[in-house]
């Protein structure tokens, strides 16, 4: 009863690179995302599941941030995504802007409209939240029809710009690679924000929230960053598939798309950002790839949910984890033997 | 031990619709000060721990913090100085126990919604403060916690109290309040918590303990305050409140046997409290 | 279009909303959460039918009596199947609102799949000749869907304050632990709630497809719309369902007849956002019971 608990000196931690936070999902992510590149070659059919699956990923890696850490399910992604799509048209379209600028203004203004809505619902959650964003996901879609003047109605926007880095224009398959490296870099600093202090706060709001408050942090502002840096990442997805799609309609990002989101974590598991990449990959493999089961691929997906939710609420990452903990402890036990 | 007063509240008063959950209370909290909040359930403990800490809006009535007035949501009153923990421990069961301890210092570091965002792409970069997992360590180490990675939710009701309280001492606060943290504590809960409401008195800091055991509050503290149906019907020493007539009226009825043991709490768990204080 | 046609339309709607409303309600009432699989109940009742019809030549009549209680075993599913175990995990709403979210859309895969994605016509149940009213005529179908949904919540109110189900329904939905205690069978009548909502809803549908035809996605705007009508009304009383679904038939309808296209979508995200906002309440409160 002597010392006084103050903020001790640092202690040293030893460097070991096994031990960099976010390290082992980063390792894996750019293994696995490497073998379905060198999988992909130059099969212009398979370059689009990559990027269809990097843009799902992105959405999903989007809510990640307000619904697996903060606890609070926005439904309005397949607006956000929109805007970053029809960043990228816009831009294109209508002015003479460099085609980059897009990939600010739309996570710009993704981020913005989130601060409005969440504003706006600052005081709902649970199922009331959902409607409204839901809703709000339609509105967008009913907008986006009706600002025909800007939006270019139904028939959306085509025939966009390729974009130039300074005198380079990257081929469709740096683009494909591109996306890839993009979601890698993403899910791994989500994963390592997640360990973080900002982390902890986040996710201790979702369990104690009066916590939260109580140790000097206003929860619904806190909150709104959330949602804000969930729209961003969201917006990027939407710019890069438009990009990569080269037109963007209001059909082009579908509530769907949202449902698929925030079922792609359950599958590959909600631990880690990692999972809703790996959900994201599974999903398009389902729906899009899959030629016996193509028709019947999102019931599949669905069922599969379902299924998961029941059976294994970890998803497929935590499964592994699960395994790979087995598995040391098996071969611990067997090197002590030997 | 005349110091400096800390927090001054006045008329506090809670009334829901008709009915009324706090009636006018006065007090006064000096520097370095232990101050026991003892009454039956429903006496108002908690609800004017919520007061004071900004969970929830008083009907009328003031407090000063420091000479300035304390006002606002529970976030801003924890950032001018004051911590609570929850009669029901509020941790993130599925965080570690380290986890649940850094939320004091990471909190600080997000007061601001500039900080928020700067933090967040702080937190990106460089997750892990070596600063704030030592701090965290000692922390543990002062309390007597172990098991940091196990995660909170695993935890039993007595561990998940001191985890609570050593999270809100990580917030280094001006006044400490402790919303019954001795329920389904053991003998090292409470030598763990015995020994956080000591260290902010040493800092010269005041702890607000709130309790029904009476006999137990009487041990650990300075002054204790009374309240029975919302109002403060005792304020003064502890040995003095056990023996008055208003504990009698309130816990027995005015005509009740004097001698009947006046609070629950296991013969061991006060043993080890007359330890600490000693 | 006359006024008065119009205002049957607004009517028609409104019977429509109340109709999956009262289904949320009495899930609501029973188990104590939102069930968004509520809109594609009622888009099972009405696509079932008509695809029996219009594939198998079946008449409307068994057709529709299998598409009822093809959607009355998705509900007793829903509840026995994810919401109970889902919900037996605890961890707050959350999860039943993604378990919830998880059934609608296998739902609506599990149609799509089943009886393609086209849209199919809604079928009449009624066969009668249609009745002239002022200077319209009313079509058998409309006419059948306003008296059926009145005829259901008669029936339900009925039932809630008459029936020994009924009133058990609203001692658990009071508090579903404080029942487990008193030895009230929770289970079973939470069981009864999904399996009456699943009814109501797959009558709803049935009733409603005639006017627009029914297919595999409608049930996602059903939902919204049904929340929304109950959130409007309130789960004071059985009624109040029905007068949120009457308010938001009325937006439904007269918003996009004065303000064209899609006006109604930002007429509804409007109105969410008024009541969520100001009273989320609703219209009719029940008295907290002190």
């Amino acid at each position: 009863m002597t010392t006084t608990i103050s903020r001790p000196t640092v202690s040293s931690d030893r460097w070991d690179p096994r031990r960099i936070p976010g390290g082992g999902g980063l390792a894996l992510g750019v293994a696995v995302a490497a073998l379905i590149l060198v999988w992909v070659g130059s099969d212009g059919y398979r370059q689009t599941l990559v990027i269809s699956a990097a843009t799902y990923a992105l959405i999903a890696l989007g809510m990640y941030v307000p619904y697996l850490m903060a606890g609070s399910l926005s439904m309005a992604y397949s607006a956000y995504a929109g805007i970053g799509g029809y960043a990228v048209g816009l831009i294109s379209a209508r002015t003479g802007l460099p085609l980059v600028v897009a990939w600010i203004a739309g996570p710009i203004v993704a981020a913005l409209v989130a601060v409005v809505l969440g504003m706006v619902t600052r005081r709902l959650s649970g199922f009331f939240l959902a409607a409204v964003t839901l809703l709000f996901g339609m509105a967008f879609t009913a907008f986006l029809i009706d600002a025909e003047s800007v939006s270019g109605g139904s028939g959306g926007l085509g025939n966009l710009r390729p974009l130039n880095l300074l005198g380079w224009t990257p081929s469709h398959y740096h683009v494909v690679v591109g996306s890839a490296v993009v979601v890698c870099v993403i899910a791994f600093l989500l994963d390592r924000l997640r360990l973080s202090p900002w982390g902890v706060v986040v996710r201790t709001m979702r369990d104690a929230p009066r916590a939260v408050e109580a140790a000097g942090v206003r929860v619904p502002v806190l909150n709104i960053v959330a949602l804000a840096l969930g729209a961003m990442i969201a917006a990027v997805g939407g710019g890069l598939f438009t990009y990569a799609a080269g037109s963007i309609t209001p059909d082009t990002f579908t509530l769907n798309i949202v449902f698929l989101a925030i079922f792609m974590p359950l599958i590959g598991g909600a631990g880690t950002p990692w999972g809703a990449v790996a959900g994201a990959v599974i999903a398009v493999e389902l729906t899009l790839n899959f030629p016996a089961v193509q028709t019947s691929g999102t019931l599949l997906l669905a069922v599969g949910v379902l299924v998961i939710m029941l059976v294994a609420p970890k998803g497929v990452v935590g499964y592994a984890d699960k395994l790979r903990t087995r598995l040391w402890a098996l071969l611990r036990k067997e090197r002590d033997r030997g | 031990m005349a110091e400096e007063t800390l927090l001054v509240g006045r008329g506090l008063t809670k009334r829901y619709g008709g009915v009324t959950a706090l009636e006018g209370v006065d007090f006064e909290l000096r520097a370095g000060e232990i101050l026991g909040l003892v009454g039956p359930n429903g006496a108002g403990k908690t609800t004017l721990v919520d007061l004071i800490s900004g969970a929830q809006a008083a009907t009328t009535g003031e407090l000063v913090l420091r000479g300035s007035k304390l006002t606002g949501p529970a976030s801003r009153r924890a950032r001018a100085g004051l911590a609570r923990t929850f009669q029901y421990p509020q941790l993130a069961l599925e965080l570690s126990v380290r986890d649940n301890l850094l939320l004091g210092w990471a909190a600080r570091r997000h007061a601001s919604l500039w900080q928020m965002i700067v933090g967040a792409a702080a937190g990106a970069l460089r997750p892990r403060v070596p600063a704030d997992q030592a701090a965290v360590r000692t922390l543990a180490e002062e309390l007597g916690i172990e098991g940091l990675d196990r995660a909170a939710g695993d935890l039993t009701l007595g561990e998940q109290r001191l985890v609570e309280v050593g999270r809100a001492l990580g917030q280094d606060p001006l006044v400490l309040l402790l919303d019954e943290p001795f329920a389904g504590s053991d003998a090292r809960g409470v030598t763990g918590i015995a020994e956080v409401i000591h260290t902010v008195q040493r800092r010269g800091h005041a702890v607000i303990l709130v309790d029904h055991n009476v006999d137990l509050v009487a041990r650990l503290v300075d002054r204790v305050m009374l309240l029975d149906r919302g109002r403060v019907v005792f304020d003064g020493d502890p040995r003095e409140c056990l023996a008055s007539p208003q504990m009698q009226s309130v816990y027995f009825g005015s005509d009740a046997d004097t001698d009947t043991d006046s609070g629950a709490g296991s013969p061991e768990t006060q043993a080890e409290v007359e330890d600490v204080r000693s | 279009m006359t006024d008065l046609q119009l205002w049957l339309s607004a009517m028609e709607m409104g019977c429509f909303f109340g109709m999956l409303a009262l289904a949320y309600h009495l899930i609501y009432v029973g188990a104590g959460f939102f069930n968004f699989a509520i809109g594609p109940y009622a888009m099972m009742g009405g696509l079932c039918t008509s695809w029996l019809v219009i594939t198998y030549d079946l008449g409307v009549w068994p057709a529709a009596a299998i598409g009822v209680a093809a959607t009355i075993a998705l509900a007793a599913a829903t509840e026995l199947g994810v919401v109970r175990p889902v919900q037996k995990r605890g961890g707050g709403e959350l999860p039943a609102l993604v378990a919830v979210a998880a059934v609608l859309f296998a739902i609506q895969q599990f149609a799509g799949y089943l009886f393609g994605y086209p849209t199919l016509p809604g079928q009449s149940l009624a066969s009668f000749a249609p009745v002239p009213v002022g200077d319209i005529t009313v079509q058998p179908s409309s006419l059948l869907l306003i008296v059926v949904a009145v005829l259901t919540f008669v029936a339900t109110a009925a039932w809630i304050r008459f029936s020994r189900t009924g009133r058990l329904l609203r001692a658990v939905g009071d508090s579903n632990q404080a029942a487990a205690l008193l030895g009230l069978p929770v289970n079973r009548i939470r069981l009864i709630a999904f399996v009456v909502a699943g009814f109501v809803a797959a009558l709803a549908g049935l009733l409603f497809a005639p006017k627009a035809g029914v297919n595999s996605l409608s049930g996602l705007h059903w939902s919204l719309s049904g929340f929304l009508a109950v959130v409007v009304g309130g789960t004071g009383s059985v009624w109040a369902p029905l007068l949120g679904g009457m308010l938001l038939g009325l937006v439904e309808v007269f918003l996009p007849y004065y303000f064209g296209g899609q006006s109604h979508v930002y007429g509804m995200l409007l109105i969410a956002l008024l009541f969520f906002a100001f009273k989320p309440q609703g219209l009719f409160v029940r008295k907290v019971r002190a």
